[in-house]
């Protein structure tokens, strides 16, 4: 039963629907209070099986509008929805796959041993673990650094032992915040390549960037953020015909 | 469950990996042979010279291992942003709160565990033969540790500064073992205000004198009498430290 209904949320054509949200800081110090703006009034679908990009300058409201989707950090006002379920809720963070601005890892650890937790934490069943990360490690190319430490790990590959921990419990909606920042130019095809792959198993791909060529190249639409608003959704056949970096300049210079 | 334990052996590997664990672990040998060598100065009691510096500097060291750890797991991992990938799995967030301390205290009572099997050794090989009284002091000692692992759990979750948890901990480890002279004080105040405020904090505290079974040796009261009256308010002040901290961690935003 539970199956079915988990099936029909995500048979719902929204994967992620957010209705005028806004996130504002509150942060005392000696007895004032400072505020910020995160985002305001923000409103966005992003519909099932489709590469939905975020651009914006530094500070626009990208990762704030990431981490209030998923639960780290708590609405002023608005909603957000997740294949129709109102989140937050942790209960439904299975739904969803994260892969965090700069990932970081206890160096201590190896990289199967991380994955191992991060499924069990996930909720997956003891006995397909195994194959599982061994399948995620195939896909990621990443199969030799499995059983070496984190601490000899590269920047790349952290970054796809980031990927892997977002993909390993199989989710139907992957959240990449800043998905190919400091990667070079190899490992910038390599997840453009994942993204397109990940797009053709059916998943919905939510994710920020401030690399505009890189969101043109594999997104279905792309949202502009700017001093926290979203101030225009653009699809693919818009630029397709206008460079998308000269609609982002205009939108932002407005 | 299974994901408070994974949670938990997590904790106590990244724990068990960490050198300054190992550093205070091997300190706390060296601080035993030094008790050895003052034992042979010792002249009329080096045994008791051996139990007590050894006992006191394996309870200092534990302390020291106990509150590092409590205070620094939760609140580098919030830095560090690791956080983010325990957290946006579908867990509640008490189970993080519940398995980081069972990871810690695991950890911390390991090591006690080693220092004690050295010192009973060092102790049989001088010819003592430490009895039951012995194991009385290293369940306290363990009672202890346990209480202010919760208690500064608790301050990394209340605090934002791993300097001031630190101060907090150490504040409460020392302010509990005056239980009886604070409650004392309180009857000696006259100004209203300051006497019901010291009265609070008599009650908030933990009364550590309780698991200070010397004290009770003179007194005659029987260890089987004494024990359990301590377990259960061991057990009642770190389960409403772990409840005050999940609550905390609950509206926390990271």
């Amino acid at each position: 039963m539970t199956d079915i209904m988990e099936k029909n949320s995500i048979a719902i054509k929204s994967a992620i629907k957010i209705e005028t949200l806004t996130k504002i800081y509150r942060r005392s110090h000696l007895g004032r209070l400072h505020t910020t703006t995160g985002v305001k009034n923000l409103s966005l679908e992003v519909k099932t099986g489709e590469i939905f990009g975020l651009v914006g300058l530094n500070g626009s409201g990208k990762t704030t509008t990431i981490k209030l989707i998923l639960g780290l950090l708590f609405p002023t006002d608005g909603k957000i929805t997740v294949f129709g379920n109102p989140m937050p809720d942790r209960k439904k963070l299975h739904l969803i796959g994260y892969l965090p601005e700069l990932p970081y890892f206890h160096k201590k650890f190896t990289g199967k041993e991380l994955l191992v937790f991060y499924s069990k934490l996930s909720g997956m069943d003891r006995g397909l673990i195994p194959g599982r990360i061994q399948e995620i490690a195939g896909l990621l190319e990443m199969v030799p650094y499995m059983d070496k430490r984190i601490s000899d790990y590269s920047k790349g590959m952290m970054q796809r032992l980031a990927i892997a921990q977002s993909l390993v419990h199989d989710p139907p909606l992957l959240v990449f915040d800043e998905l190919v920042s400091g990667l070079d130019p190899l490992g910038i095809r390599e997840m453009r390549t994942l993204v397109q792959k990940l797009k053709e198993r059916g998943k919905t791909v939510f994710f920020s960037s401030h690399l505009i060529s890189e969101v043109e190249r594999v997104c279905d639409r792309v949202g502009i953020l700017h001093g926290g608003s979203l101030v225009r959704v653009v699809e693919q056949t818009d630029w397709q015909r206008t460079n998308l970096e000269d609609i982002f300049i205009s939108e932002v210079k407005k | 469950m299974k994901r408070i334990l994974a949670i938990s052996y997590y904790t106590f590997r990244q724990n068990v990996r960490n050198r300054v664990y190992y550093v205070l672990f091997i300190f706390t040998l060296i601080m035993v042979f030094v008790s050895m060598l003052l034992s042979v100065l010792g002249g009329e009691q080096p045994m008791r010279i051996l139990l007590d510096f050894g006992l006191v500097s394996i309870e200092f060291f534990a302390l020291l291992i106990a509150i590092f750890t409590s205070v620094t797991t939760i609140t580098e991992e919030v830095e560090s942003k690791t956080i983010y990938l325990i957290l946006i799995k579908p867990i509640p967030r008490w189970y993080y709160i519940l398995g980081r301390y069972t990871g810690i205290l695991l950890s911390v009572w390991t090591s006690m565990l080693l220092m004690y099997a050295f010192h009973f050794l060092m102790l049989t090989l001088q010819g003592w033969h430490p009895g039951p009284d012995y194991l009385y002091a290293v369940i306290s000692s363990s009672l202890k540790i346990a209480i202010i692992s919760a208690v500064a759990i608790f301050f990394s979750v209340f605090s934002t500064s791993t300097a001031s948890s630190l101060v907090f901990s150490v504040f409460i480890w020392i302010a509990g073992h005056f239980s009886t002279e604070i409650n004392f004080l309180t009857g000696k105040m006259e100004f209203l205000p300051a006497k019901y405020s010291v009265k609070i904090l008599y009650y908030v505290i933990p009364n550590l004198q309780y698991f200070n079974w010397r004290d009770f040796l003179s007194t005659g009261v029987s260890f089987f009498r004494w024990m359990p009256v301590a377990v259960v308010y061991a057990v009642a002040y770190i389960g409403v430290f772990m409840c005050l901290s999940s609550v905390l961690f609950e509206k926390k935003e990271v």
